[in-house]
C-alpha cells in the first residue's frame, strides 16, 4: 500500500500512544488471540485443508497432484466426488472445501510455448512465477492483481482482476484454453472452436472440470513508475474519474476514520529503475490498528490523530518492471468482500460504505480498496457487458466479518453490484441469474461438461441451484 | 590477574553456550538455498520461498538460526500444527495443498537449519 510512510506512521503512532501512558501502549498494541483452528487431523486421519484467511476448512479424502494433463485426465475419471481444484487457497468463499478430492495443479507450472506474442501457460503456474517467466522473453501480462501467490487457474476461475479503466481482468487476456472434464475428456477451445465452452470456461469457478493450460495475450515488458500519495478523501473522490482516464493503472484506498485516501498510480516509463525499498504495508496497517485500539471509542479523536500523523506525508515513487510492482506478497491475512458496481454508481456506493462503517463499526481499520476494470464478454465475468468499479472491504483475519453481510452487502446490492466470485457474499441461484444475462447458458454448459455434478461441493450446488 | 580471570570467564561462557549459532544467510544467500531432496525443493520453491527467503515479510528467514531457534524450542509437533493450521501471518499449510505431514516436517527442518537430526 504505502512503504516508507509506514515507518513514519508507526513511529508517530508509537509516540502518540506512549504520550497516553504505558496503559495506552498496551491497548494500542494489544493483539487478539488466534481464531480457534480445527484439528490438524480429523477422526478419520485426514489432514486439514484451510484457506489463506482460515475461515474455510475441510478434510479431503484424497489429494491429487497430477504431473501432466494426461495424468490429470486419468485421475479425474475415478476421483471421489466432490472434486475441487485448488490453487493458493486465496478464495474466501467455499469454492475449494471438499470431503472428496482436492486437486492441485502445482506440478503443472510454467510457460511451455509461444504462439507469436501469446504465451502457452500451464494453469497451475503461480502469478509471481509467471511474471518472471514472461519477463525472460521480454513480455508481461497487461494487468495483475494485488497478490502474486494465486495460481493462474484460480485467478481466472474467480475473475481476479487488477485496476485500470482500459485494462480487462486476467481472463480478458485468455485467447484459448484446454479443459479436462471430470470424465477425462480434453477440450481445446477458443473464440471460434467450441466457442460456447470457451466463453463459459474463462470464468467458471472450477465447476466445468479442470483447466490444464491457457493461451495468454502478452504485452512488451515495460518499466512503470509507481506513485503513492495521501490526500483528503473528498479530493480523491473528485479526481478519481480523471485519474482513471489519465493513468494506465490507478486505484485508491479510502481509509476509514481518517478522512483520507491513499492514491496509487502506475504508468509506463523509460526512466531507469528506482528501488521501491522494503515493504512497509504491515507497519502501516499496525499503525491503523493501534489507532483503532487506542482511540476507537471516539471517531473525532481517532480522525484527528490519524490526520496529524498521515496528512503531511510525502508522496513516494518507484520505477521497475510492471510485474514486480503491481503484484506483491500480502503478509497480513484478512477476510474480504468485494463487489463490482456499474461504474457510474461506484463512488456513491463507496461513500455510503465509508459512512456506514464510520457510523456502525469502529472496529474496522483496514483501508477500503477502489478499482476500475474494463468490460469483457466471458459469461460469468462480473465485468460482462460494461466497465465496472470495484469496492473491497477488508477485515483483519482475527476480527469479526459478519457485518460485511449485514451492513455492507445491502449497499452493494442496492447499486446493482456483482460479487467477486472468490470473496464473501451471500448471493445464490436466482439472485445471480438476475445479474448475469448468460447465467442459464452457463448452467447448460456446466450440465453438459459434468452431468453427474462431480465437480460440485455443497456450496457450488447452492450457488448454481443444483438439487 | 584481571586478564586471567577475564579469559577464564570467557572460556566458561563459551562452554555455557554449547554449539555456536551459525550466522544468518545474507538475503542473496537466502535466495539460493533449497532442500537437497528434489521433491522438497519443488515444494519449497512453490510454497515457502516467497516469504521465508525474503527479508521483511515477517516470516523467519530460511536457516536464520537466531530467528528459528526460539520457535524450534517449542517442539516440532507445535511447529507442525502451526504449519497445518496456519498461525499469525503464516497461511495454513503454507498454501501447499498436497504437502503431507512428512513434507512439512522436512521443510521445517530445512528452514530451521535442523536438517541434521543430530
Amino acid at each position: 500500500m504505502i512503504s516508507r510512510r509506514g515507518a513514519l506512521v508507526a513511529g508517530g503512532t508509537g509516540a502518540a500512544v506512549l504520550a497516553a501512558g504505558g496503559g495506552g501502549y498496551l491497548v494500542a498494541t494489544h493483539d487478539k488471540a488466534e481464531p480457534i483452528s480445527p484439528p490438524s487431523v480429523n477422526a478419520d486421519g485426514k489432514l486439514l485443508w484451510r484457506n489463506w484467511s482460515g475461515i474455510q476448512a475441510s478434510y479431503p479424502a484424497a489429494r491429487l497432484a497430477p504431473g501432466d494433463e494426461a495424468e490429470l485426465a486419468r485421475m479425474l475419471r475415478t476421483a471421489a466426488s466432490p472434486i475441487r481444484p485448488v490453487g493458493a487457497g486465496h478464495s474466501f468463499t467455499a469454492l475449494a472445501p471438499t470431503t472428496g478430492t482436492l486437486v492441485s495443479l502445482d506440478a503443472l507450472s510454467g510457460v511451455v510455448g509461444w504462439d507469436g506474442d501469446e504465451a502457452i501457460v500451464l494453469a497451475g503456474t503461480r502469478l509471481g512465477a509467471l511474471g518472471a517467466a514472461l519477463a525472460a522473453k521480454g513480455r508481461a501480462m497487461a494487468n495483475l492483481p494485488d497478490i502474486n501467490k494465486q495460481s493462474l487457474a484460480g485467478a481466472l476461475a474467480t475473475a481476479t482482476h487488477g485496476t485500470g479503466s482500459r485494462l480487462q481482468a486476467l481472463h480478458g487476456d485468455v485467447t484459448g484454453l484446454r479443459l479436462v472434464t471430470p470424465g477425462g475428456q480434453v477440450i481445446d477451445c477458443d473464440a471460434t472452436r467450441e466457442a460456447d465452452i470457451f466463453q463459459a470456461a474463462r470464468v467458471s469457478l472450477g465447476a466445468l472440470g479442470v483447466i490444464s493450460q491457457v493461451r495468454l495475450k502478452t504485452i512488451p515488458n515495460r518499466r512503470v513508475r509507481r506513485k503513492v500519495w495521501i490526500e483528503p478523501l473528498p479530493d480523491a473522490l473528485a479526481q478519481a474519474e480523471s485519474r482513471w482516464a489519465q493513468h494506465r493503472n490507478f486505484e485508491f484506498y479510502a481509509v476509514p476514520f481518517t478522512g483520507l485516501a491513499v492514491g496509487i498510480s502506475h504508468d509506463e516509463t523509460d526512466d531507469p529503475a528506482e528501488a521501491r525499498g522494503p515493504d512497509q504495508d504491515t507497519a502501516f496497517l499496525d499503525a491503523l490498528k493501534g489507532l483503532r485500539n487506542l482511540l476507537g471509542f471516539s471517531a473525532p479523536l481517532r480522525k484527528a490523530a490519524a490526520r496529524a500523523l498521515l496528512a503531511g506525508a510525502k508522496p513516494e515513487t518507484a520505477v521497475d518492471e510492471g510485474w514486480k510492482l503491481l503484484s506483491t506478497e500480502r503478509p497480513v491475512r484478512f477476510n474480504e468482500m468485494e463487489f463490482h458496481l456499474p461504474a457510474d454508481v461506484q463512488l456513491k456506493a463507496l461513500e455510503e460504505v465509508v459512512a456506514a462503517i464510520e457510523k456502525e463499526r469502529p472496529d474496522v481499520f483496514f483501508p477500503i480498496e477502489v478499482r476500475r476494470v474494463a468490460a469483457d464478454e466471458a459469461w460469468l465475468s462480473p465485468f460482462q457487458g460494461g466497465e465496472r468499479g470495484s469496492v473491497a472491504v477488508h477485515t483483519h483475519y482475527k476480527d469479526d466479518f459478519a457485518f460485511l453481510y449485514e451492513l455492507i452487502e445491502p449497499i452493494f446490492r442496492r447499486h446493482g453490484g456483482r460479487p467477486h466470485w472468490g470473496k464473501l457474499h451471500t448471493l445464490r441461484d436466482q439472485q445471480l441469474a438476475g445479474l448475469y444475462p448468460r447465467w442459464d447458458d452457463f448452467l447448460k454448459v456446466r450440465a453438459e461438461m459434468d452431468p453427474q455434478g462431480r465437480m460440485l461441493n455443497p456450496y457450488l450446488k447452492g450457488l448454481f441451484g443444483v438439487v | 590477574m584481571r586478564a586471567a580471570v577475564f579469559l577464564a570467564l570467557a572460556a566458561l561462557s563459551l562452554v555455557g553456550c554449547g554449539e555456536k549459532t551459525p550466522p544468518a544467510p545474507t538475503p542473496e544467500q537466502a535466495l539460493l538455498l533449497k532442500p537437497a531432496d528434489p521433491r522438497l525443493a519443488g515444494l519449497y520453491e512453490t510454497s515457502c520461498k516467497a516469504c521465508h527467503a525474503t527479508p521483511g515479510t515477517g516470516a523467519p528467514l530460511v536457516q536464520d538460526r537466531a530467528a528459528w531457534d526460539p520457535r524450534w524450542k517449542q517442539g516440532e509437533a507445535m511447529l507442525l500444527d502451526h504449519t497445518i493450521q496456519g498461525f499469525k501471518a503464516m497461511p495454513a499449510s503454507g498454501q501447499c495443498a498436497t504437502c503431507a505431514p512428512a513434507d512439512f516436517q522436512g521443510l521445517i527442518r530445512f528452514m530451521a537449519g535442523r536438517e541434521d537430526p543430530a
